[in-house]
């Protein structure tokens, strides 16, 4: 057997997020130990994701067309827009099945300490959706935490003198949990964003 | 090896799917990092207690040389409210970048860490005028804690009076020094305000400094020379 393949193999597969060295290796031998067929199946996956998968050039999220399948679809409510850090937060709330308007992903999240400016993300093309009118709300559903946040702030801030109304999702408690348990700042925010019964 | 300590959360960021690293400022180890497994799942019971700038009580577990393990983290304060207002957040970022990029891991340094956590108190209970000063004094005195401050009472060369302070050379120069030396970019002219408000900055006690109460435009000559300084002579960019 040529050492470098099998080498190379667990060298590449530790590039993906939580894959240790130890893992990659347990990975690559099974791999090895596959049939033929299947392993070429999962390369090829991984190519066709590679060269058919783009951005959406309304909303980035990720798509085969140039408009993907939400921002082209005429039953939604094309007048909202739920903005998200990452393609995946958006399938979450697919899932949901409540939310029937469009999204805009951001590709990321502030960090003034790690130098991710407003540039680095996709909040010019936000805005320029909004200017083009027929937007009656845009929802920022970005993570709750500190980067989120400052993302949110900064986004509000840039779209308010465009008279669009600006919602952010709600803080609270998670379901099932116990007010015990539960941290000062969350409990903060969870008092903040109380409502009438 | 288990260590208990305090810390001050610089910055965090994603590691794999689901863990965390956060950078932490500690009294008896200076800066370091250390993991935190999947803190975002909903029943993890760090709660939010690995966002930047909390202050807690801390319990590492680890073998030396690697990155350690946190098992526990009590909150002492959250300093949310700082973090969660844009402008303070881009100040202290930056203080927290300047930090990250002159000190080095794993080296103790109490007073740093004193100091920090006095700025960060100091700004908690101040308003907003009040704690874009506090930024630029905390700016000043952590470059001057490092050695790494600009000169601005006398000529860096000769140690005679001047009034120029080039941002290329970092200092100020007198006029026979500054002739005939290449030096990038014109001077600003610095008065006797900006001079005395620079070395109170410096040497008062951290619990005085919100009695310095500079002129807009002194804060805004002074940001221009620390900024300059900043990205010419120290390659930390806005
Ligand atoms: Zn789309
Ligand atoms: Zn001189």
């Amino acid at each position: 057997m040529h050492k470098g393949v099998i080498e190379n193999l667990i060298n590449e597969l530790t590039r993906l997020p939580g894959i240790g060295r130890k893992t990659a290796q347990r990975l690559a031998f099974f791999i090895m130990a596959m049939p033929k067929e299947e392993a070429i199946s999962i390369a090829e996956a991984i190519r066709e994701l590679k060269e058919r998968a783009r951005f959406c050039r309304e909303c980035f999220s990720i798509t085969e067309d140039d408009l993907c399948s939400i921002c082209s679809d005429p039953k939604r409510d094309h007048t909202r827009i739920c903005v998200v850090e990452e393609p995946s937060n958006l399938i979450v709330i697919e899932r949901t099945g409540i939310y029937r308007g469009l999204y805009h992903v951001l590709l990321g999240a502030l960090s003034p300490v790690d130098g991710i400016t407003p540039e680095s993300l996709k909040i010019r093309e936000l805005i320029e959706r909004v200017k083009r009118g027929n937007i009656s709300e845009v929802i920022i559903a970005t993570n709750p935490n500190t980067k989120g946040e400052a993302t949110a702030q900064y986004i509000s801030e840039q779209l308010k003198p465009m008279g669009v109304r600006i919602t952010r999702i709600a803080y609270g408690l998670p379901i099932g949990g116990d007010i015990e348990f539960a941290d000062e700042v969350t409990l903060t925010k969870a008092l903040e964003g109380r409502r009438e019964l | 090896m288990l260590t208990r300590t305090e810390g001050i959360v610089l910055k965090n960021q994603k590691h794999g799917e689901a863990d965390l690293i956060v950078t932490y400022l500690t009294p008896d180890r200076g800066i370091i990092k250390a993991f935190a497994k999947s803190p975002h799942k909903i029943k993890s019971r760090f709660g939010s207690s690995l966002e930047p700038l909390t202050h807690s009580r801390i319990s590492l577990f680890g073998k030396e040389q690697s990155i350690p393990k946190i098992t526990q983290s009590d909150i002492i304060n959250t300093f949310y409210r700082l973090r969660e207002s844009y402008d303070d957040l881009i100040n202290i970022s930056r203080l927290i970048r300047v930090m990250l990029s002159i000190i080095p891991e794993d080296t103790p340094n109490k007073r740093l860490f004193n100091f920090f956590l006095g700025i960060l108190n100091l700004m908690d209970s101040s308003t907003g005028d009040q704690r874009h000063i506090l930024y630029l004094i905390a700016l000043i005195r952590l470059l001057a804690m490092t050695g790494y401050a600009p000169r601005l009472n006398k000529c860096g060369r000769c140690g005679k009076k001047g009034i120029n302070f080039y941002p290329g050379a970092g200092t100020i120069l007198c006029d026979g020094c500054a002739g005939g030396q290449e030096i990038k970019g014109p001077p600003v002219r610095v008065n006797g305000d900006i001079i005395n408000f620079y070395s109170h900055s410096i040497e008062w006690p951290v619990q005085k400094l919100t009695r310095l109460r500079p002129r807009k435009e002194l804060l805004s000559t002074l940001s221009s020379i620390m900024e300059r300084h900043l990205s010419q002579n120290l390659g930390i960019r806005p």
